[in-house]
């Protein structure tokens, strides 16, 4: 089986400062999940997104949040608070959930950062008239401060050509994702490749992309029982390993950190290049932080899991994470009335997983054998 | 429909009325038959009676409201003004679970939604009321069915989760009042944000109700409902005078009005009662408790079903709580209100909540409070499922402590699971609290 580019890649810091030394570009650390990634590398702003980071926290200030607040908020201020971004240039903070709103305020006001803060509401609901007029002001305002960093406008012909980069970009994110079964690789390869988008800068990480899309094969399929999975970030990564071990593979992906960010309708450029980031923020799948229609999301995934003929699902929580959690009943209830086995697994960013898990992820693939041989007759 | 308008009518003037007249009277009389207990508390404050009647009509009216007039369910920090105005009959869901928290009936809804999927993680709220409405049970007897489920994010964005998942059980339409949280100074698209909203939710509920609203008549809604926090404000005031007349244990008692029924005279008539018994007692030197020795700050939500022991707990150490960061936020946005200019002072009073403003705010307010009502102690009530307003309480303890001076103790509780509350281990830690005021 041939490897994807970037397997066991853990070269983020070196990467950051070879990004500053040879493009002089400014660096932001970027909380999860939604953000203007177009407007950043219009603005030669290099993201590199902080999803905690797992494992332990790095440091005493996770302390000061309470234990029943989700680790990657708790984990992202120790490692704020420890230096561990100082490589950075300042921190973009989306309006995420009620968690990353209160680390917006505690990490700059009361101690864990002290250079520059940004904040970007996206507006909740759904797609509107005034969410369309705020989204439009809210990013015009945010390029402006970003000029604190650049010392440059925004140039919309930039705009337009990092809006252009990021369409291929999503394309072959969909590609991987949709095709998965033509690639021979497994999931942990794939998903490091996809996750590398994270932090590189985005024609480095669309060379992954072109080299990784220049291995699917229609002549190969994937071999193993095919599974869907929803949940917030794919961590720990040991999931894959997991599924892998039992003889599974994603077919099919709803993660908010990977296909929840894969927008497939990708908007036609508008004259003006700030109209197509407007289209952009309401053409993606529905996200539970977004506080789109339950029914919706739910159709959605529906739709994905008949498409990508998966033989179960798999709901991968983050504990505390209220956004996704208050979901979790909706979408049980909708799978299981159409007899698709659902295993729910809920992990903690700080551990690897739990031996008791593994299991449970081996017992339920062993499960699935079945179904997936009914749905091999049928298709 | 026209009979259900009259069942509705006559519920909330007559029958409502009577059994209220009925369920006192039996009361007294069992209360007569009762010894009087000593206990650490002041007198009773007498409105409260009329409290109890002024919601329990309301509630009872509700049962007859859907079918009758327009029907919303929304939640505390929503602008019910604007719904009011067209008639509408409004229901929140967490005064519902603030109740059930405090008639003890938590656990058991709570483990329907729990059954039902929801974890034990999330919003204590959240999971009672969605456990009432999966099983119909509610100490309420009946709930009206709403004809629109609306959300407004200044509390917090968990409502929109709960409210989303309500209106999706429900079948009903969902509205999002999104208030883009404010760091720092307010950014003026971003009110401009929540007046565009405010006229789209003014389409809504004009569709839904099948009427038109002139601006007059949205206008003095909205004066009433400011006349009702102006009135809140002055009783939450008078604590400032030492004893205080009542504690924030009664303020959390008296607080349901301003919150249900924000934009009646009912409320206001109710108020101005209130408040010239407060005066009454601080002209006899009536206080909340018998001995108040020291004043505190509580930070917040209530703890609903440990509220009696708690209250006694500290009024028997001579302790009274006399302001609360929870109870100041139905007046706190007043100085925003300008008659002249309804529509956006109402986007920047919703957008002004203590929950919807940075930790910077939150210290300034909770210093003001301190200082204003002369406060020698802070109770920070450290929520476990109420992310938005514990976040940063271990902070807010250490700017306190060093730039007030003042004692801080944290407790850590739920606001309506009682399973998450350690009784030994939160008396130690208060016992300890007060200790140190020796
Ligand atoms: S609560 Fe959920 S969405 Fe918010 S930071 Fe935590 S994991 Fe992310
Ligand atoms: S208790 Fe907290 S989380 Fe729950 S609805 Fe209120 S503010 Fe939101």
């Amino acid at each position: 089986m041939r490897e994807l580019p970037g397997k066991g890649d853990d070269v983020r810091r070196e990467y950051i400062s070879q990004q500053q030394r040879q493009h002089g570009r400014k660096v932001l650390a970027v909380l999860p999940i939604h953000y203007p990634k177009e407007l950043l590398t219009a603005m030669n702003l290099l993201a590199v997104e902080l999803w905690g980071p797992p494992g332990k926290p790095r440091g005493p200030d996770a302390g000061r949040i309470q234990t029943y607040v989700c680790a990657v908020v708790r984990n992202a201020l120790a490692f704020l608070a420890s230096g561990g971004a100082d490589v950075v240039d300042g921190v973009l903070f989306p309006h995420t959930c009620d968690s990353i709103q209160g680390l917006a305020t505690q990490a700059p006001d009361f101690g864990g950062w002290g250079k520059q803060v940004f904040r970007f509401l996206h507006p909740k609901g759904d797609d509107r008239p005034s969410s369309r007029t705020f989204i439009r002001r809210e990013l015009e305002v945010l390029a402006v401060e970003l000029e604190r960093l650049t010392h440059a406008p925004l140039e919309p012909e930039a705009l337009g050509r990092a809006i252009d980069l990021h369409r291929e970009i999503h394309a072959l994110r969909a590609r991987l994702v949709d095709r998965r079964r033509c690639l021979p690789v497994d999931d942990l390869a794939l998903y490091t490749a996809l996750r590398r988008g994270e932090f590189l800068w985005p024609s480095d990480h669309l060379g992954e992309l072109r080299e990784a899309a220049a291995v699917l094969d229609d002549t190969t399929a994937q071999q193993g029982t095919p599974v869907m999975i929803t949940g917030l970030v794919p961590e720990p990564m040991t999931i894959f390993s997991a599924l892998d071990e039992a003889g599974a593979f994603v077919v099919a992906d709803d993660y908010a950190a990977v296909g929840r960010r894969i927008v497939r309708d990708y908007p036609k450029s508008a004259a003006d290049p700030l109209d197509t980031l407007v289209d952009l923020q309401f053409a993606g799948p529905p996200c539970s932080t977004r506080t789109i229609a339950q029914q919706r999301r739910i159709d959605v995934l529906e739709q994905t899991f008949d498409r990508s003929g998966a033989a179960g699902l798999i709901i991968h929580m983050i504990k505390f994470c209220e956004p996704e959690l208050f979901d979790v009943p909706l979408i049980r209830r909708r799978f299981e009335a159409k007899g698709v086995p659902v295993l729910y697994l809920e992990s903690e960013l700080e551990r690897e997983l739990a031996g008791q898990t593994v299991t449970r992820v081996e017992a339920f693939v062993e499960m699935l054998r079945p179904v997936q041989i009914q749905i091999g007759s049928v298709t | 429909m026209i009979s259900r308008r009259v069942q509705y009518e006559v519920a909330g003037r007559v029958t409502g009325p009577i059994l209220m007249a009925l369920q006192n009277y039996q009361q007294q009389r069992r209360r007569r038959r009762r010894s009087p207990k000593d206990n650490p508390f002041g007198p009773p404050i007498q409105c409260a009676r009329k409290m109890k009647d002024l919601m329990s009509i309301y509630y009872y009216q509700g049962r007859w409201a859907d079918g009758a007039v327009p029907v919303a369910w929304i939640t505390s920090g929503f602008p019910v003004e604007l719904l009011r105005a067209f008639g509408f009959y409004s229901v929140y869901p967490e005064n519902h679970g603030a109740l059930c928290a405090a008639r003890h009936m938590m656990p058991e809804l709570a483990a329907v939604a729990e059954d039902a999927g929801y974890s034990r993680d999330l919003c204590a709220y959240a999971r009672t009321d969605l456990g009432s409405v999966l099983s119909g049970n509610t100490p309420l007897g009946r709930i009206p069915k709403p004809d629109l489920v609306a959300a407004c994010s200044n509390i917090c964005q968990t409502v929109l989760y709960w409210f989303r998942s309500i209106a999706d059980h429900l079948g009903v339409p969902f509205f999002v009042l999104d208030t883009p949280f404010v760091y720092g100074d307010f950014k003026q698209h971003h009110l401009d944000y929540v007046s565009d909203q405010l006229l789209e939710l003014s389409d809504v509920a004009s569709r839904i109700s099948g009427r038109i609203v002139t601006e007059e008549e949205l206008l003095e809604v909205n004066l009433r409902a400011m006349e009702g926090s102006r009135l809140w404000g002055e009783c939450l005031d008078i604590s400032r005078t030492c004893p205080s007349p009542w504690s924030s244990f009664d303020h959390f008692y008296h607080m349901a009005p301003i919150v249900t029924l924000r934009g009646t005279e009912a409320c206001n008539a109710y108020y101005r009662e209130l408040k010239d018994e407060l005066d009454d007692r601080v002209a006899k030197g009536i206080g909340g408790i018998k001995d108040e020795r020291h004043r505190l700050l509580w930070d917040n939500i209530a703890i609903w079903p440990k509220m009696r022991d708690l209250s006694r707990l500290f009024a028997t150490h001579g302790f009274c709580f006399v302001t609360a960061t929870y109870t100041n936020a139905w007046r706190e946005s007043l100085p925003f209100w300008d008659p002249k200019d309804w529509l956006r002072s109402s986007a920047k009073m919703l957008s002004n909540t203590i929950l919807n403003r940075d930790l910077k705010n939150r210290l300034r307010v909770m210093t003001g409070l301190i200082e204003d009502f002369e406060c020698d102690g802070v109770v920070l009530h450290s929520d476990r499922s109420c992310k938005p307003y514990s976040v940063g309480q271990y902070d807010l303890k250490g700017a306190l402590t060093r730039e007030l001076g003042v004692k801080v103790a944290v407790i850590e509780a739920d606001h309506a699971d009682p399973r998450e509350y350690a009784d030994e281990q939160v008396e130690t830690r208060l016992l300890a609290f007060m200790e140190s005021f020796e």
